[in-house]
Protein backbone atom coordinates (compact mmCIF):
# COMPACT_ATOMS: atom_id res chain seq x y z
CA UNK A 1 0.00 0.00 0.00
CA UNK A 2 1.30 3.45 -0.92
CA UNK A 3 1.77 6.21 1.46
CA UNK A 4 -1.27 8.18 -1.16
CA UNK A 5 -3.10 5.23 -0.17
CA UNK A 6 -2.81 4.97 3.24
CA UNK A 7 -3.12 8.59 3.45
CA UNK A 8 -6.78 8.35 1.54
CA UNK A 9 -7.96 5.24 3.82
CA UNK A 10 -7.24 7.19 6.68
CA UNK A 11 -8.97 10.03 5.63
CA UNK A 12 -12.03 7.97 4.60
CA UNK A 13 -11.96 6.04 8.44
CA UNK A 14 -12.05 9.63 9.51
CA UNK A 15 -15.04 11.03 7.45
CA UNK A 16 -16.73 7.14 8.31
CA UNK A 17 -16.13 7.59 12.46
CA UNK A 18 -17.44 11.50 12.33
CA UNK A 19 -20.73 9.93 10.20
CA UNK A 20 -21.54 7.07 12.78
CA UNK A 21 -20.77 9.53 15.47
CA UNK A 22 -23.36 11.87 14.13
CA UNK A 23 -25.88 8.83 13.03
CA UNK A 24 -26.29 8.11 16.99
CA UNK A 25 -25.62 10.94 18.47
CA UNK A 26 -28.80 12.31 16.26
CA UNK A 27 -30.42 8.82 17.31
CA UNK A 28 -31.00 8.23 13.78
CA UNK A 29 -30.82 4.65 13.94
CA UNK A 30 -34.16 4.84 15.29
CA UNK A 31 -35.67 6.39 12.51
CA UNK A 32 -33.63 4.65 10.22
CA UNK A 33 -32.35 1.67 11.10
CA UNK A 34 -31.16 0.18 8.20
CA UNK A 35 -29.33 3.37 7.14
CA UNK A 36 -26.97 3.69 10.34
CA UNK A 37 -26.67 -0.27 9.96
CA UNK A 38 -25.16 0.57 6.22
CA UNK A 39 -22.70 3.58 7.64
CA UNK A 40 -21.52 0.82 10.61
CA UNK A 41 -20.94 -1.49 7.75
CA UNK A 42 -18.53 1.41 5.92
CA UNK A 43 -16.51 1.93 9.29
CA UNK A 44 -16.68 -1.65 10.05
CA UNK A 45 -15.57 -2.77 6.31
CA UNK A 46 -12.73 0.00 6.18
CA UNK A 47 -11.20 -1.19 8.97
CA UNK A 48 -11.50 -4.69 8.23
CA UNK A 49 -10.07 -4.15 5.18
CA UNK A 50 -6.62 -2.18 6.64
CA UNK A 51 -6.65 -4.93 9.12
CA UNK A 52 -5.85 -7.63 6.02
CA UNK A 53 -3.78 -5.10 3.99
CA UNK A 54 -1.60 -5.03 6.90
CA UNK A 55 -2.07 -8.51 7.90
CA UNK A 56 -1.44 -10.22 4.96
CA UNK A 57 -0.37 -7.30 2.38
CA UNK A 58 -2.33 -5.49 -0.45
CA UNK A 59 -1.59 -7.33 -2.91
CA UNK A 60 -2.48 -10.65 -1.44
CA UNK A 61 -4.73 -13.43 -2.18
CA UNK A 62 -6.36 -12.61 1.23
CA UNK A 63 -6.67 -8.71 0.44
CA UNK A 64 -8.46 -9.35 -3.07
CA UNK A 65 -11.21 -11.66 -1.31
CA UNK A 66 -11.57 -10.03 1.97
CA UNK A 67 -12.36 -6.67 -0.61
CA UNK A 68 -15.15 -8.12 -2.48
CA UNK A 69 -16.50 -10.06 0.92
CA UNK A 70 -16.94 -6.42 1.75
CA UNK A 71 -17.88 -5.04 -1.46
CA UNK A 72 -21.04 -7.38 -1.13
CA UNK A 73 -21.73 -7.00 2.17
CA UNK A 74 -21.68 -3.33 1.58
CA UNK A 75 -24.10 -3.65 -1.25
CA UNK A 76 -26.55 -5.97 0.61
CA UNK A 77 -26.96 -3.21 3.22
CA UNK A 78 -27.36 -0.65 0.85
CA UNK A 79 -30.29 -2.49 -0.98
CA UNK A 80 -31.95 -2.39 2.02
CA UNK A 81 -31.21 0.96 2.79
CA UNK A 82 -32.62 2.06 -0.23
CA UNK A 83 -35.59 -0.05 0.42
CA UNK A 84 -35.81 1.49 3.66
CA UNK A 85 -35.89 4.70 2.74
CA UNK A 86 -38.62 4.06 -0.05
CA UNK A 87 -40.69 2.56 3.03
CA UNK A 88 -39.95 5.32 4.98
CA UNK A 89 -41.16 8.26 2.42
CA UNK A 90 -44.99 6.89 1.69
CA UNK A 91 -45.06 4.93 5.61
CA UNK A 92 -48.03 7.20 6.69
CA UNK A 93 -49.76 6.91 3.40
CA UNK A 94 -50.83 3.65 3.91
CA UNK A 95 -53.45 3.46 0.57
CA UNK A 96 -50.25 4.67 -1.40
CA UNK A 97 -47.64 2.58 0.08
CA UNK A 98 -50.15 -0.67 -0.64
CA UNK A 99 -50.03 0.25 -3.95
CA UNK A 100 -46.48 1.72 -4.35
CA UNK A 101 -44.14 -0.71 -2.56
CA UNK A 102 -45.48 -3.52 -5.09
CA UNK A 103 -44.34 -1.57 -7.90
CA UNK A 104 -41.62 -0.99 -6.68
CA UNK A 105 -41.00 -4.79 -5.59
CA UNK A 106 -41.77 -5.71 -9.39
CA UNK A 107 -39.47 -3.21 -10.61
CA UNK A 108 -36.30 -3.93 -7.80
CA UNK A 109 -37.18 -7.60 -8.96
CA UNK A 110 -36.78 -7.23 -12.53
CA UNK A 111 -33.66 -4.72 -11.94
CA UNK A 112 -32.12 -7.62 -10.11
CA UNK A 113 -32.90 -10.40 -12.45
CA UNK A 114 -31.06 -7.98 -15.43
CA UNK A 115 -28.06 -8.06 -13.08
CA UNK A 116 -27.79 -11.53 -12.58
CA UNK A 117 -27.99 -12.08 -16.10
CA UNK A 118 -25.80 -9.76 -17.07
CA UNK A 119 -23.46 -10.91 -15.13
CA UNK A 120 -24.15 -14.76 -15.58
CA UNK A 121 -22.70 -13.57 -19.25
CA UNK A 122 -19.30 -12.15 -17.99
CA UNK A 123 -15.88 -14.10 -17.79
CA UNK A 124 -14.81 -15.79 -15.09
CA UNK A 125 -13.31 -13.17 -12.69
CA UNK A 126 -14.15 -12.71 -9.35
CA UNK A 127 -13.63 -8.68 -10.10
CA UNK A 128 -15.51 -8.76 -13.66
CA UNK A 129 -18.27 -10.91 -12.40
CA UNK A 130 -18.48 -8.32 -9.19
CA UNK A 131 -18.14 -4.98 -11.21
CA UNK A 132 -20.83 -6.31 -13.12
CA UNK A 133 -23.24 -6.77 -10.41
CA UNK A 134 -22.07 -3.90 -8.59
CA UNK A 135 -23.01 -1.82 -11.42
CA UNK A 136 -26.58 -2.94 -12.17
CA UNK A 137 -26.90 -2.97 -8.63
CA UNK A 138 -26.14 0.64 -8.66
CA UNK A 139 -28.50 1.09 -11.61
CA UNK A 140 -31.26 -0.67 -9.67
CA UNK A 141 -31.15 2.16 -6.84
CA UNK A 142 -31.25 4.73 -8.63
CA UNK A 143 -34.52 3.60 -10.62
CA UNK A 144 -35.89 2.36 -7.02
CA UNK A 145 -34.87 5.97 -5.54
CA UNK A 146 -35.87 8.39 -8.86
CA UNK A 147 -39.37 6.29 -8.25
CA UNK A 148 -40.00 7.01 -5.16
CA UNK A 149 -39.21 10.58 -5.58
CA UNK A 150 -41.43 10.71 -8.51
CA UNK A 151 -44.42 8.91 -6.66
CA UNK A 152 -43.80 11.44 -3.43
CA UNK A 153 -43.88 14.72 -6.03
CA UNK A 154 -46.77 13.36 -8.19
CA UNK A 155 -49.05 12.61 -5.23
CA UNK A 156 -47.52 15.95 -3.80
CA UNK A 157 -46.18 14.18 -0.36
CA UNK A 158 -44.06 16.55 1.98
CA UNK A 159 -40.95 14.62 2.77
CA UNK A 160 -38.63 15.42 5.81
CA UNK A 161 -35.25 17.05 5.63
CA UNK A 162 -33.46 14.59 6.81
CA UNK A 163 -34.72 12.35 4.53
CA UNK A 164 -34.40 14.12 1.28
CA UNK A 165 -30.47 14.59 2.53
CA UNK A 166 -29.94 10.99 2.79
CA UNK A 167 -31.46 10.08 -0.82
CA UNK A 168 -29.52 13.22 -2.11
CA UNK A 169 -26.17 11.28 -0.48
CA UNK A 170 -27.39 7.78 -1.63
CA UNK A 171 -28.18 8.78 -5.58
CA UNK A 172 -24.62 10.64 -5.68
CA UNK A 173 -22.99 6.68 -4.12
CA UNK A 174 -25.21 5.06 -6.09
CA UNK A 175 -24.40 7.23 -9.33
CA UNK A 176 -20.56 7.44 -8.73
CA UNK A 177 -20.27 3.34 -8.35
CA UNK A 178 -22.32 3.60 -11.87
CA UNK A 179 -19.53 5.13 -13.78
CA UNK A 180 -16.86 3.68 -11.54
CA UNK A 181 -17.88 0.06 -11.67
CA UNK A 182 -18.57 0.56 -15.75
CA UNK A 183 -15.47 2.38 -16.65
CA UNK A 184 -13.14 0.07 -14.40
CA UNK A 185 -15.26 -3.42 -15.98
CA UNK A 186 -15.13 -1.66 -19.29
CA UNK A 187 -11.21 -1.38 -19.06
CA UNK A 188 -10.77 -5.06 -17.83
CA UNK A 189 -12.86 -6.42 -20.57
CA UNK A 190 -11.32 -4.21 -23.04
CA UNK A 191 -7.95 -2.77 -23.49
CA UNK A 192 -6.30 -3.93 -19.94
CA UNK A 193 -7.31 -7.69 -20.64
CA UNK A 194 -4.75 -8.39 -23.06
CA UNK A 195 -2.12 -6.95 -20.69
CA UNK A 196 -3.58 -8.99 -17.92
CA UNK A 197 -2.86 -12.24 -19.51
CA UNK A 198 -0.21 -14.52 -18.06
CA UNK A 199 1.59 -14.38 -21.52
CA UNK A 200 2.07 -10.70 -20.31
CA UNK A 201 3.46 -10.97 -16.83
CA UNK A 202 7.03 -10.28 -17.97
CA UNK A 203 6.10 -7.36 -18.42
CA UNK A 204 3.66 -6.40 -15.28
CA UNK A 205 6.95 -5.37 -13.43
CA UNK A 206 7.65 -2.78 -16.65
CA UNK A 207 4.22 -1.57 -16.17
CA UNK A 208 3.92 -1.22 -12.13
CA UNK A 209 4.48 2.53 -11.94
CA UNK A 210 2.44 3.75 -14.26
CA UNK A 211 0.09 1.11 -13.02
CA UNK A 212 0.30 2.46 -9.35
CA UNK A 213 -0.40 6.11 -10.83
CA UNK A 214 -3.06 5.67 -12.31
CA UNK A 215 -4.43 3.66 -9.74
CA UNK A 216 -3.93 6.22 -7.17
CA UNK A 217 -5.77 8.90 -9.53
CA UNK A 218 -8.52 6.60 -9.21
CA UNK A 219 -8.69 6.02 -5.71
CA UNK A 220 -8.90 9.74 -5.44
CA UNK A 221 -11.74 10.34 -7.35
CA UNK A 222 -13.66 7.26 -6.38
CA UNK A 223 -13.15 8.61 -2.76
CA UNK A 224 -13.86 11.98 -3.14
CA UNK A 225 -17.17 10.98 -4.47
CA UNK A 226 -17.57 9.08 -1.70
CA UNK A 227 -16.58 11.54 0.92
CA UNK A 228 -18.72 14.12 -0.48
CA UNK A 229 -21.52 11.96 0.07
CA UNK A 230 -20.56 11.51 3.38
CA UNK A 231 -20.62 15.12 3.79
CA UNK A 232 -24.01 15.18 2.68
CA UNK A 233 -25.12 12.88 5.09
CA UNK A 234 -22.70 14.90 7.75
CA UNK A 235 -24.13 17.94 6.96
CA UNK A 236 -28.02 16.94 7.13
CA UNK A 237 -26.87 15.25 10.76
CA UNK A 238 -24.66 18.43 12.19
CA UNK A 239 -27.72 19.91 13.74
CA UNK A 240 -30.19 18.42 16.10
CA UNK A 241 -33.24 16.59 13.97
CA UNK A 242 -36.30 18.01 14.14
CA UNK A 243 -39.37 15.61 16.49
CA UNK A 244 -40.23 13.22 13.68
CA UNK A 245 -43.48 14.58 11.19
CA UNK A 246 -46.86 13.74 13.30
CA UNK A 247 -48.76 10.76 11.65
CA UNK A 248 -51.20 12.69 9.23
CA UNK A 249 -54.79 12.64 9.49
CA UNK A 250 -56.51 10.61 7.11
CA UNK A 251 -59.50 11.18 5.34
CA UNK A 252 -62.34 8.34 5.73
CA UNK A 253 -61.76 5.22 3.60
CA UNK A 254 -65.42 5.83 2.17
CA UNK A 255 -64.30 9.29 0.56
CA UNK A 256 -61.89 8.16 -1.92
CA UNK A 257 -64.58 5.51 -2.98
CA UNK A 258 -67.59 8.07 -4.14
CA UNK A 259 -65.41 11.10 -4.68
CA UNK A 260 -62.71 9.52 -7.31
CA UNK A 261 -65.01 8.70 -9.84
CA UNK A 262 -67.04 11.72 -9.74
CA UNK A 263 -63.57 13.10 -10.71
CA UNK A 264 -62.78 10.80 -13.06
CA UNK A 265 -66.28 11.06 -15.04
CA UNK A 266 -65.30 15.04 -15.12
CA UNK A 267 -62.30 14.66 -16.22
CA UNK A 268 -63.56 11.99 -18.78
CA UNK A 269 -65.64 14.99 -20.00
CA UNK A 270 -63.03 17.31 -20.30
CA UNK A 271 -61.22 15.13 -22.65
CA UNK A 272 -64.32 14.09 -24.14
CA UNK A 273 -65.33 17.92 -25.37
CA UNK A 274 -61.50 18.08 -26.73
CA UNK A 275 -61.83 15.39 -28.83
CA UNK A 276 -65.15 16.80 -30.11
CA UNK A 277 -63.17 20.17 -30.55
CA UNK A 278 -60.40 17.86 -32.09
CA UNK A 279 -62.63 16.39 -35.11
CA UNK B 1 -16.01 3.41 -24.96
CA UNK B 2 -19.30 3.61 -26.29
CA UNK B 3 -20.16 1.80 -23.27
CA UNK B 4 -18.65 4.50 -20.63
CA UNK B 5 -19.79 7.34 -22.33
CA UNK B 6 -23.83 6.05 -22.13
CA UNK B 7 -22.73 5.65 -18.57
CA UNK B 8 -21.64 8.76 -18.30
CA UNK B 9 -24.37 10.56 -19.99
CA UNK B 10 -27.20 8.52 -18.19
CA UNK B 11 -24.79 9.28 -14.83
CA UNK B 12 -25.24 12.66 -15.67
CA UNK B 13 -28.09 12.94 -17.10
CA UNK B 14 -29.89 11.16 -13.89
CA UNK B 15 -27.70 13.87 -11.74
CA UNK B 16 -29.80 16.38 -13.17
CA UNK B 17 -32.35 15.20 -13.07
CA UNK B 18 -32.20 14.00 -9.36
CA UNK B 19 -31.11 17.75 -8.58
CA UNK B 20 -34.23 19.32 -10.46
CA UNK B 21 -36.61 16.82 -8.47
CA UNK B 22 -35.18 17.36 -5.30
CA UNK B 23 -34.75 21.27 -5.57
CA UNK B 24 -38.64 21.47 -7.19
CA UNK B 25 -39.92 19.07 -4.27
CA UNK B 26 -38.60 21.63 -1.92
CA UNK B 27 -39.79 24.99 -3.72
CA UNK B 28 -43.07 23.10 -3.94
CA UNK B 29 -45.20 24.69 -0.87
CA UNK B 30 -48.39 22.91 -1.84
CA UNK B 31 -47.47 19.63 0.06
CA UNK B 32 -49.97 16.82 1.70
CA UNK B 33 -49.59 16.80 5.07
CA UNK B 34 -53.02 15.33 6.61
CA UNK B 35 -56.52 15.86 5.85
CA UNK B 36 -56.66 18.99 7.50
CA UNK B 37 -54.52 20.81 5.40
CA UNK B 38 -56.97 19.49 2.21
CA UNK B 39 -58.35 22.90 0.95
CA UNK B 40 -61.03 21.88 -1.75
CA UNK B 41 -61.13 25.73 -2.28
CA UNK B 42 -58.29 26.03 -4.01
CA UNK B 43 -58.78 22.50 -5.78
CA UNK B 44 -62.02 23.51 -7.56
CA UNK B 45 -62.32 24.62 -10.71
CA UNK B 46 -62.09 28.37 -10.65
CA UNK B 47 -62.51 30.29 -13.80
CA UNK B 48 -65.79 28.92 -14.53
CA UNK B 49 -67.56 32.35 -12.81
CA UNK B 50 -65.86 34.06 -16.06
CA UNK B 51 -67.31 31.86 -18.48
CA UNK B 52 -70.53 33.31 -19.43
CA UNK B 53 -68.39 36.52 -20.60
CA UNK B 54 -65.84 34.69 -22.60
CA UNK B 55 -68.83 32.54 -24.30
CA UNK B 56 -70.74 35.71 -25.29
CA UNK B 57 -67.73 37.11 -26.81
CA UNK B 58 -66.78 33.81 -28.50
CA UNK B 59 -70.54 33.41 -29.74
CA UNK B 60 -71.87 32.75 -33.42
CA UNK B 61 -74.41 36.17 -32.94
CA UNK B 62 -71.37 38.29 -31.86
CA UNK B 63 -69.09 37.56 -34.60
CA UNK B 64 -72.03 37.56 -37.18
CA UNK B 65 -72.78 41.14 -35.59
CA UNK B 66 -69.19 42.12 -35.98
CA UNK B 67 -68.73 41.09 -39.77
CA UNK B 68 -72.49 42.42 -40.75
CA UNK B 69 -71.98 46.38 -38.91
CA UNK B 70 -68.54 46.55 -38.17
CA UNK B 71 -65.61 48.34 -40.69
CA UNK B 72 -63.35 45.29 -42.01
CA UNK B 73 -60.61 46.66 -40.19
CA UNK B 74 -62.07 46.32 -37.00
CA UNK B 75 -63.93 42.88 -37.53
CA UNK B 76 -60.44 41.72 -37.95
CA UNK B 77 -58.89 43.43 -34.94
CA UNK B 78 -62.30 42.13 -33.16
CA UNK B 79 -61.74 38.53 -34.32
CA UNK B 80 -57.59 38.89 -33.19
CA UNK B 81 -58.80 39.50 -29.78
CA UNK B 82 -61.63 37.28 -29.61
CA UNK B 83 -58.36 34.65 -30.86
CA UNK B 84 -56.72 35.66 -27.71
CA UNK B 85 -59.82 35.67 -25.35
CA UNK B 86 -59.92 31.31 -26.66
CA UNK B 87 -56.31 31.53 -25.94
CA UNK B 88 -56.84 32.27 -22.14
CA UNK B 89 -59.76 30.33 -21.75
CA UNK B 90 -57.93 27.70 -23.10
CA UNK B 91 -55.52 28.35 -19.95
CA UNK B 92 -58.09 29.08 -17.52
CA UNK B 93 -59.55 25.65 -18.61
CA UNK B 94 -56.16 23.87 -18.15
CA UNK B 95 -56.01 25.28 -14.77
CA UNK B 96 -59.30 24.15 -13.96
CA UNK B 97 -58.57 20.67 -15.32
CA UNK B 98 -55.40 20.63 -13.26
CA UNK B 99 -56.81 21.75 -10.20
CA UNK B 100 -59.38 19.14 -10.44
CA UNK B 101 -56.85 16.63 -10.70
CA UNK B 102 -54.68 17.65 -8.28
CA UNK B 103 -57.77 17.06 -6.00
CA UNK B 104 -58.04 13.52 -7.37
CA UNK B 105 -54.43 12.85 -6.22
CA UNK B 106 -54.86 14.86 -2.84
CA UNK B 107 -57.65 12.37 -1.95
CA UNK B 108 -55.52 9.33 -3.07
CA UNK B 109 -53.00 10.54 -0.62
CA UNK B 110 -54.63 10.91 1.96
CA UNK B 111 -56.93 7.90 1.49
CA UNK B 112 -55.90 4.92 3.80
CA UNK B 113 -57.03 2.47 0.92
CA UNK B 114 -56.71 3.17 -2.75
CA UNK B 115 -57.77 1.15 -6.19
CA UNK B 116 -54.86 1.38 -8.79
CA UNK B 117 -57.49 1.31 -11.53
CA UNK B 118 -58.57 4.59 -10.48
CA UNK B 119 -55.10 6.01 -10.06
CA UNK B 120 -54.06 4.12 -13.72
CA UNK B 121 -57.37 5.71 -15.04
CA UNK B 122 -56.37 9.82 -13.63
CA UNK B 123 -52.71 9.52 -15.31
CA UNK B 124 -54.14 8.26 -18.35
CA UNK B 125 -56.90 11.00 -18.13
CA UNK B 126 -54.43 13.76 -17.49
CA UNK B 127 -51.33 12.19 -20.31
CA UNK B 128 -55.21 12.41 -22.83
CA UNK B 129 -56.39 15.34 -21.63
CA UNK B 130 -52.39 17.39 -21.69
CA UNK B 131 -52.88 15.99 -25.34
CA UNK B 132 -55.53 17.00 -26.26
CA UNK B 133 -55.25 20.86 -25.15
CA UNK B 134 -51.68 20.98 -26.69
CA UNK B 135 -53.45 19.79 -30.53
CA UNK B 136 -56.33 22.47 -29.80
CA UNK B 137 -54.02 24.99 -28.53
CA UNK B 138 -51.67 24.29 -31.52
CA UNK B 139 -55.16 24.25 -34.18
CA UNK B 140 -56.26 28.12 -32.27
CA UNK B 141 -52.79 29.25 -33.34
CA UNK B 142 -53.85 28.28 -37.20
CA UNK B 143 -56.71 29.31 -37.06
CA UNK B 144 -58.47 26.13 -37.40
CA UNK B 145 -61.19 25.68 -34.24
CA UNK B 146 -64.03 27.33 -34.40
CA UNK B 147 -64.74 29.80 -32.02
CA UNK B 148 -68.06 28.90 -30.98
CA UNK B 149 -67.23 25.55 -29.99
CA UNK B 150 -64.96 26.56 -27.14
CA UNK B 151 -67.58 28.46 -26.21
CA UNK B 152 -69.35 25.56 -25.79
CA UNK B 153 -66.61 24.11 -23.35
CA UNK B 154 -67.73 27.22 -21.13
CA UNK B 155 -70.99 25.46 -20.65
CA UNK B 156 -68.93 22.18 -19.77
CA UNK B 157 -67.06 23.42 -17.24
CA UNK B 158 -69.13 25.42 -15.20
CA UNK B 159 -71.87 22.59 -15.25
CA UNK B 160 -69.11 20.12 -14.13
CA UNK B 161 -67.89 22.70 -11.18
CA UNK B 162 -71.22 22.84 -9.78
CA UNK B 163 -71.69 19.25 -9.85
CA UNK B 164 -68.63 18.79 -8.30
CA UNK B 165 -69.17 21.12 -5.47
CA UNK B 166 -72.56 19.19 -4.58
CA UNK B 167 -70.80 15.91 -4.79
CA UNK B 168 -68.54 17.11 -1.92
CA UNK B 169 -71.23 18.61 0.28
CA UNK B 170 -72.39 15.21 0.49
CA UNK B 171 -69.79 13.37 0.86
CA UNK B 172 -68.96 16.15 3.89
CA UNK B 173 -72.63 15.40 4.88
CA UNK B 174 -71.59 11.68 4.78
CA UNK B 175 -67.96 11.90 6.35
CA UNK B 176 -68.20 11.99 10.44
CA UNK B 177 -64.30 12.88 10.98
CA UNK B 178 -61.30 14.83 9.74
CA UNK B 179 -62.77 16.51 6.43
CA UNK B 180 -66.00 18.20 7.68
CA UNK B 181 -64.38 21.75 8.24
CA UNK B 182 -62.91 21.77 5.16
CA UNK B 183 -65.43 20.30 2.57
CA UNK B 184 -68.56 21.70 3.78
CA UNK B 185 -67.55 25.79 4.07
Amino acid sequence: MTHSELILYILTIGFEVLLCALVFARRLHRRLPFFAALCVLLLAGTLGLQFAYRHFGFRSAQSYDAYWLTAALIMVARGFAVAELCRVALRFYFGIWSLAWRILAVLGLLLMANAAVDASGQLDRVAIYGLTIERDFAVSCVVLLLAIISIRRYYRLRAEGIQVWITTGMLLVCLVDLINNTILRSALVGHLEFWLSQDHASVWGILRSQVDRANQWWNIARLSAFWLSIAVWCAALWKPLPEPAETPVLLPANVYGELTPAIHVRLQAFNDRLVEILH
Amino acid sequence: MSEIAIAVSLAGGLGLLIVWMLLEGRRSANTVRSAADLNLKESLPRNYQYYPQIRQALSQADRSYLRASAPPGIAQQALRERTAIARRFMDGLLEDFNNLERLGRMVAALSPVISREHETDRLLLSLQFHLFYRLVRLRLLTGRVPLDQIGHLTELVGRLTSRIELSISAIAALSTQGISSEYSS
